[in-house]
């Protein structure tokens, strides 16, 4: 097994050199820079060719690539070029907001999923489980950026039980359980309009699971035992049905830190993925490669973990 | 037989969902909109109670930058953060010229190229330490610093005194900075023109006892920028959410009086939500608001008052007539070019109805525009000059006698060759749902003249590719006949860094000795008699209709919701009463 990682963390290596190279260039094939944007008559050509020539804009690409890569190994992604601050500062700043977002929408997601994917899958074919399903196939019609902006109508402004923007209510200290408690409350809002839209997939997947399961032997066994009905669902067909979906976590782990832009910018609640469209809009270079790297590293290290996780519940997977 | 029951379900639930959709699309107004009828100020009358917080939203899908300094920032947004707790240090008029209200006055002297400031006995930074001349002479000395890493510095720094030789590390000072007394400061210039007075003098400080130690290189990156920002404005910064919102308290120690509201709390609101968001009252005003939304939405906001003042911008038309030499860095002129003739342009200017397009596509709050200079610049722009307006049998006229006739009769003009004649126009993406039918209007106006024009590459051009084509870096796409654009335009109404011969912005690349003689003019010593400068401007206007380089198509207005329950806010250019404003009572009015 630690052989199976160490090796898979082997082919990553390669696989993030390419990743970059690719990233470098399309992101330099981009018409215009960072300084595009700054085609205004108050501010002066000359600044900008002045500023260019300071940011290193007008170097070929293949020496801006070897001076970035030289920078990532000594752990220094460059400097945004917006924001004037070194990128790994900007990206600490956002990611710990995504983050956030990511783990309530997580856990609203699975505290959907399993009770309606359980109940779909032991009454499949009731009135029940037709409901559930339309519930899943609307899910699945619905675009999240629509969706976001009914919830925040309905529950934001209008009825008024949440926030309706920002990660925290301005004029809090950090530190303070007013604080951290303000920074839960405007989570629930985004995390809650993700979850309902997202989760639908999750059903599905256990509904069938359950249903594929429970017409096995092994659960005819169980009832020839004598087992209750409820240990039955419980403990043997729960158990089995949830194989594909803790594969599917090991996925679900790379959205942590990917974050969602539409909820994002719905909520003006600043997060990995607007950092990501905003930068590639406004040509900000270091920024744009940093966050496609992070990204593509950690799809490469979810599916690693995927693999491990899948190996470790299922005994019947055994890594060689 | 239950699928079938799911089904008609589901058929309702879509045919309910249609109806939803197309009643949201019924919404737009047809009702027309003027400029005039909207104040600068706020109307709400009534006592002020002592406190309060006004919440200030910025209208953005993005994130602000958090560079809250005026000699660092970049984003227009954190413009509108600094605001609240720091200042110019020379006030302006509706001209945006300096006047003597401001936490400074000044002197000119009688050569126009030495002045000499004096800040007023109580003006002091948050921290209590009082703003100096060593201060402002600082913030100028860090703009001007070989490792600055912001915009600002341009040709009005080199128009100082020994700027140049600092700013290429010559030398350790400017010699034209002196501080005289802790209050005082003397800058001389190299030059004086009129455009000092508006914009040409650098009227921010910075804090030296705060940014001394920070290398220049490190300061807009650090904390005294971006997590403890300090000024002498009316409020100070209590605390920041990097990206989405800033709160601000009074500043009793205000140099105007200390501020009636107990603090400001500005934070980021999403366009798609901005209406919402004055409906219930979670913000008081905005910075800007789109302008394409009020028609539909003006009835519902009943909690609000509008403001309107005339944008400083507007759009327009050019026409390429040169390319860029980056040898000589100036423009280079082809008499040959298409589009040559001014003829030609003249009669493209009256095949365009204007007025419709300000009508129809904006319901009046943008209009017809006659000259390049807009009337944000009231004492400048000249109403009087007649521009052409739209009369397609004049156009036709003008076309048959330049020689553009048709004379292969496909019913589209060839030139006075006999050659075809197919103008190529690049427009630019972006402007919400509007562009590309106004597009596509101007297209259609130009060919019942019977022009040919097409659409460069078919499609709207991307920003970064679009400036990129029109020359921004001086590469000039040989295919673009004519485009459309807007410029926003600076305090100073010298038009040179768009229409000169050296400015690179100068897209039509357009060039002629009148134009060079007027352009200098305006900014010369003469100038400083605003009588002489108005003249040599309103010649300078007539000049660009009568030559069309460009021409300008509409200028713009800028609307302000406000919450009806504030008093004395203005978002007129001379405002500086930020610490006056008040709110009526605790809580915002909600929209009935």
């Amino acid at each position: 097994m630690w052989k199976f990682i160490v090796r898979r963390l082997v082919i990553t290596f390669p696989q993030l050199i390419l990743l970059s190279v690719l990233i470098f260039l399309l992101a330099q094939a981009m018409p215009g820079d960072a300084l595009t944007g700054l085609v205004d008559p108050n501010i002066d050509p000359a600044t900008i060719d002045e500023q260019r020539e300071k940011l290193g804009l007008n170097k070929p690409w293949y020496e801006k690539y070897i001076e970035w890569v030289g920078g990532v190994f000594q752990g220094d992604l460059g400097q945004s070029f917006r924001y004037k601050i070194p990128v790994t500062d900007l990206i600490e700043e956002r990611i710990v907001n995504t983050f956030w977002l990511s783990v309530a929408t997580l856990i609203f997601t699975y505290m959907i999923a399993v009770p309606l994917g359980m109940i779909s899958g032991r009454y499949n074919d009731t009135i029940l489980d037709s409901s559930i399903t339309g519930y899943t196939y609307i899910g699945f019609a619905t675009p999240l950026f629509i969706f976001a902006l009914v919830m925040l109508w309905i529950f934001g402004y209008h009825l008024q039980w949440f926030p309706t923007g920002g990660s925290v209510a301005p004029e809090l200290k950090p530190g303070t359980l007013e604080y951290v408690l303000s920074r839960i409350q405007h989570l629930l809002l985004p995390a809650l309009s993700i979850a309902l839209i997202q989760t639908v997939s999750t059903v599905q997947y256990l509904r069938s699971e359950i249903v594929d399961t429970k017409q096995k032997d092994f659960i005819i066994t169980a009832r020839a035992k004598g087992a209750s009905e409820s240990r039955v669902y419980n403990r043997h067909i729960l158990r089995n049905s949830l194989l594909p979906i803790a594969a599917f976590f090991g996925y679900e782990i790379t959205t942590l830190i990917t974050g969602t832009i539409f909820i994002e910018q719905i909520f003006s609640f600043p997060g990995m993925g607007q950092l990501f469209i905003e930068s590639v809009l406004q040509r900000d270079f270091s920024v744009v490669n940093a966050v496609v790297l992070l990204f593509g590293a950690a799809a490469i290290v979810g599916a690693l973990l995927s693999d491990i996780i899948l190996s470790i519940v299922d005994p019947r997977i055994r890594i060689k | 037989m239950r699928t079938t029951h799911v089904s008609k379900w589901l058929l309702a639930l879509m045919f309910f969902m249609f109806l939803v959709l197309a009643a949201c699309g019924n919404g737009s107004g047809d009702a027309i909109y003027s400029i005039e009828d909207f104040s600068e100020n706020a109307s709400t009358e009534g006592e002020a109670i002592d406190g309060g917080t006004l919440n200030y939203g910025l209208v953005t899908d993005t994130t602000f930058e958090g560079t809250l300094n005026y000699n660092f920032y970049s984003g227009s947004f954190d413009n509108e953060i600094i605001k609240w707790f720091d200042e110019s240090l020379l006030s302006v008029d509706k001209n945006h010229k300096y006047t003597q209200d401001g936490a400074a006055t000044f002197e000119v002297s009688e050569d126009h190229r030495t002045f000499t400031f004096t800040i007023r006995d109580h003006v002091n930074w948050h921290d209590g330490e009082p703003v100096k001349a060593e201060d402002w002479a600082y913030a100028i000395e860090v703009i001007g610093h070989p490792d600055y890493d912001g915009p600002r510095y341009d040709s009005s720094f080199r128009n100082i005194e020994g700027m140049e030789e600092y700013h290429n590390g010559e030398v350790d000072s400017i010699s034209g900075l002196e501080v005289v007394d802790a209050k005082t400061l003397k800058i001389t210039y190299i030059e004086g023109t009129p455009s000092l007075l508006a914009g040409g003098i650098w009227p921010y400080a910075l804090p030296k006892h705060i940014f001394e130690d920070i290398p220049v290189a490190d300061m807009s990156a650090s904390d005294a920028v971006r997590k403890n920002p300090i000024g002498f404005g009316p409020f100070k910064v209590e605390g920041i959410v990097p990206g989405e919102s800033v709160s601000m308290t009074a500043n009793e120690d205000y140099w105007q009086g200390p501020p009636k509201l107990d603090g400001v709390t500005v934070k980021v609101v999403n366009p798609q939500t901005i209406v919402q968001a004055l409906k219930s009252g979670d913000v008081d005003t905005v910075d800007s608001f789109p302008t394409d939304q009020y028609a539909d939405v003006e009835t519902e906001l009943t909690n609000v008052e509008f403001l309107g003042t005339v944008d400083m911008s507007y759009s327009y038309i050019g026409f390429k007539l040169g390319t860029w030499d980056k040898k000589a860095q100036e423009v280079k002129p082809n008499p040959d070019a298409k589009m040559a003739d001014v003829n030609l342009r003249r009669a493209m200017w009256y095949a365009v109805d204007n007025e419709a397009v300000a009508k129809q596509f904006y319901n009046g709050l943008r209009w017809n525009a006659n000259t390049l200079i807009p009337p944000s610049h009231p004492d400048y722009h000249d109403s009087s000059i007649e521009a052409p307006t739209y009369d397609p049998e004049k156009a036709k006229q003008i076309l048959d006698e330049a020689g553009y006739l048709d004379t292969n009769n496909d019913g589209m003009r060839e030139n006075p060759d006999g050659e075809e004649l197919i103008i190529n126009f690049a427009s630019m993406s972006g402007g919400g749902d509007i562009a590309e039918p106004l597009t596509n209007y101007y297209i259609q106006a130009w060919k019942e003249v019977g022009l040919n024009v097409q659409l460069l590459d078919g499609r709207l051009i991307e920003l970064n590719s679009f400036y990129d084509k029109i020359g921004q870096n001086g590469d000039d796409a040989p295919e673009v006949d004519m485009y459309q654009g807007a410029w926003s335009v600076a305090t100073d109404v010298d038009p040179s860094s768009l229409y000169g011969r050296q400015a690179i912005f100068n897209f039509s690349r357009y060039a002629s000795e009148e134009n060079d003689r007027l352009l200098e003019e305006g900014t010369s010593e003469k100038a400083f008699d605003p009588e002489y400068r108005k003249k040599v401007y309103s010649e300078w206007q007539q000049l660009m209709v009568d030559k069309i380089p460009v021409f300008p198509t509409l200028y713009r207005s800028k609307l302000v919701p406000i919450n009806k329950r504030v008093v004395n806010y203005s978002i007129g250019a001379d405002f500086m009463g930020l610490h006056e404003v008040g709110v009526t009572q605790e809580k915002t009015f909600k929209a009935e």
